[in-house]
């Protein structure tokens, strides 16, 4: 077991962050901590990382408490804020942490250079990293946490703010950590994210873990059979379209209307008969798979997204 | 393993101390500033010799005696005080134009010999008139004391001069004198040795105990240098202990350096080690810059007490930065401690014997002088280096800074401990 949390209670001035978390992580591979903000995932993180003591239930990292220094050199927690040194350069941040891991030097900076090139970071290594993109600070936090390849890798939020080029290099980095026989535990508010790279999902709300599961499983189960998805070169008054659409679970996205349907053969030419009739112009109309978003919705009555603005 | 995590944060915190130029500009670029200020404002080329007074004389006397206006102004430019004429005479016609000088505040003081001085001076009382300038107050007392005190001397001497001449017109003793019991002496002796009580009923001895700081000017640079040393070691030593953590804190690095196998004691030794090599270096560049205008600064490492040396420094250094601990205790921002440790640096370098001698300092902060113990281990360093002093001289200031450094540097790791705890649960 590289990671076990029974019953974790933690609150800060009274006010509950986790409320029984049960959390665990078998084997190699990714797991996702998926929740909006403020639903708890960053207080996990830092109870695993040692930085935080629960104030109930038990955590071990490989059968140690996680604040055992033993523990700490098992794994590498990469924090939202990556963590650095602004006037120093991209070698020398690698280098810091690289001898708090106690690596040998020579062998770190071998490694610091293939990751800084995996990351396309080499070109600007040496520049104050008080001076480079968010995008690349973020991804400059996660070579830092690779640099020591521990079995188990806490990263919290390593593509939040990144740009889309960026968010992809992460993705392949995390695909690589997993294939060459890592574990990582990944906290994201990105739905796509965590369907895309987990093996197994928590779905975490308010502290608690709502639902897990491998995304599929999860989506066969919370999620409805399929999603109806109408973009709108015009809405005619939310309040008729929301008439029509009486008895149907649905949300609004970016302008998107999306609909869940048992059936979308037979709902569908109607709708949009219904819709044309209210003089809506319709621009697309495409059957979806539902998403790990529609879990959430099912399970908690919020949308991941909305939820996040609060 | 723990060699390796504390070299972490040694060059880490070092190099980034390095390249921010704020930090640069107050432990280098400040310090170098006070530095030549001191050599070349503060304490100009002419200071730590005695004044010399501006002394403008208008003689009237034409007298033939032996001694008349002409010898006492001769007199008068040739006197010295420690090595330095004390005035500096200006002969003047009229009267008129030497008051005018004296308005100008050309001339500190000014004689009129009046006609008939020497005549006088021989037989009966010689009158003289004088002028007391100056800038101020003070200086107005100054120049009176000094002008005063040399007239006094100088009739003194005249005085027995009066009296060794008065002794040739003495030949016996009169029918009616008794030989007084409680003096064994002749008839002249008992005369002459009366006589010179009445010029010189009593003769003072007078030792001058001025503040070390004030000798000769190599010496007053030295110890302005060192001051200099001492000024940057406080608030630099203060700021780099109430911003060590809750710096690492602000900048999203505490909770991920103690994610790793380092502890807190690992960050503790290498923030201690990083101060302390950056407030050892900015010494030396200050040091170096002394050496530069000419303060007198020495230092043999075959010299034993010249070893001290580097441990009051190191204590100096343990002490500012531990005090810093203690101060991150009240500051919840890195700018919050930040100024704090700069404003209360500076603020007790001025009150605390470091910047000015604490003999300056009134009643209350000459206390405080005396009980900061900061300033033992400085004074330390400036009896040995400036004043040259040997290891007995110091040694109790030396047991006395090592007693204050243990205390203050377990108060400052228990500090650093609650802070730390402020904000981790590790
Ligand atoms: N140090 C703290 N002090 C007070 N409240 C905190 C602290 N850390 C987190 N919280 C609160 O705990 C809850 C969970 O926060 P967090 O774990 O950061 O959520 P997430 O990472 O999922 O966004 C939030 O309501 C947050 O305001
Ligand atoms: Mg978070």
């Amino acid at each position: 077991m590289l990671l076990e949390a029974r019953d974790l209670w933690k609150s800060f001035g009274g006010r509950p962050a986790l409320r029984g978390v049960e959390l665990s992580i078998k084997d190699k591979g990714i797991v996702s901590l998926l929740g909006p903000n403020g639903a708890g995932k960053s207080t996990f993180m830092k109870i695993a990382a040692g930085i935080l003591r629960p104030e109930r239930g038990s955590i071990l990292v490989m059968g140690r408490d996680p604040r055992d220094p033993e523990a700490r050199s098992l794994i590498a927690y990469c924090p939202q804020e990556p963590g650095l040194f602004d006037e120093l350069n991209s070698w020398d941040n690698l280098m810091f942490y690289a001898r708090l891991y106690s690596l040998p030097e020579q062998k770190a900076r071998e490694k610091a250079r293939i990751l800084l090139e995996e990351l396309g970071i080499l070109d600007h290594a040496s520049k104050p990293v008080g001076k480079l993109s968010g995008g690349m600070r973020k991804k400059l936090g996660l070579a830092i946490a690779m640099l020591a390849e521990p079995p188990l890798y806490l990263l919290d939020e390593p593509t939040t703010g990144m740009d889309p080029g960026s968010r992809r290099d992460v993705w392949r980095i995390l695909r690589e950590i997993k294939a060459d026989g890592g574990a990582v535990l990944l906290a994201t508010h990105y739905m796509d994210e965590a369907d895309e790279l987990s093996d197994t999902v928590y779905i975490m709300d308010k502290g608690r873990i709502v639902a897990s599961g491998k995304p599929e499983k999860l989506k066969e189960r919370y999620g409805p059979p399929s999603v109806v998805e109408i973009m709108f070169r015009r809405v005619p008054s939310q309040s008729s379209v929301e008439d029509a659409l009486r008895g149907l679970e649905h949300t609004w996205s970016e302008g998107k209307l999306r609909v869940s349907v048992e059936r979308p053969e037979k709902v569908v030419p109607r709708l949009v008969e219904q819709l044309y009739s209210l003089g809506a112009d319709i621009g697309s109309v495409r059957i979806v798979k539902p998403t790990l978003e529609d879990v959430f919705l099912k399970l908690t009555g919020r949308r991941l997204e909305t939820s996040e603005e609060k | 393993m723990r060699r390796s995590r504390i070299k972490a944060f040694l060059v880490a915190s070092t190099k980034s101390f390095f390249k921010d130029k704020g930090s640069v500009f107050w432990v280098i670029a400040w310090p170098i500033i006070l530095v030549l200020m001191s050599a070349y404002v503060f304490i100009p080329p002419s200071a730590g010799s005695p004044m010399t007074m501006k002394l403008g004389i208008v003689n009237h006397d034409a007298s033939r005696s032996p001694f008349n206006g002409s010898s006492l102004i001769s007199v008068l430019s040739n006197v010295k005080y420690n090595g330095t004429r004390l005035f500096e005479i200006k002969v003047y016609k009229a009267e008129e134009d030497m008051l005018a000088d004296l308005d100008k505040g050309k001339l500190d003081a000014g004689i009129i010999i009046p006609s008939g001085f020497g005549r006088n001076l021989t037989l009966g009382t010689a009158l003289l008139k004088a002028y007391v300038g100056g800038k101020s107050i003070y200086s107005i007392q100054v120049n009176r004391g000094i002008l005063e005190s040399f007239l006094c001397g100088f009739a003194r001497e005249i005085g027995l001069r009066k009296a060794n001449i008065a002794l040739n017109y003495i030949s016996g003793a009169p029918s009616n004198w008794t030989h007084p019991s409680q003096f064994n002496a002749t008839f002249k002796e008992f005369v002459y040795r009366f006589m010179v009580g009445l010029v010189e009923p009593i003769n003072t001895t007078l030792v001058e105990k001025a503040p070390k700081a004030l000798t000769e000017r190599p010496r007053i640079l030295g110890w302005y240098v060192l001051g200099a040393v001492g000024m940057m070691m406080l608030y630099s030593g203060f700021s780099l202990g109430a911003t060590a953590i809750v710096e690492e804190k602000e900048k999203g690095r505490l909770e991920r350096i103690l994610s790793t196998p380092s502890t807190p004691a690992d960050l503790l030794a290498g923030k201690m080690l990083s101060g302390l090599l950056i407030l050892l270096l900015s010494s030396i560049v200050i040091i170096l810059s002394g050496l530069a205008v000419q303060a007198e600064v020495r230092w043999n490492p075959l010299r034993p007490a010249d070893l001290l040396v580097l441990l009051h420094f190191l204590l100096l250094g343990v002490m500012t930065i531990s005090m810093g601990f203690l101060l991150s205790l009240v500051s919840k921002t890195t700018k919050g401690a930040g100024n704090l440790a700069v404003g209360l640096g500076l603020l007790l370098s001025f009150t605390a014997g470091i910047w000015f001698p604490k003999e300056w300092m009134p009643g209350a902060l000459r206390m405080l002088a005396d009980v900061f113990p900061p300033t033992w281990s400085l004074d330390a360093i400036r009896d040995i280096v400036v004043y040259r002093v040997g290891i007995g001289d110091v040694a109790l200031l030396t047991v006395e800074s090592l007693a204050a450094t243990l205390i203050l540097f377990l108060l400052g790791v228990e500090a650093y401990r609650r802070v730390i705890r402020r904000y981790v649960e590790a």
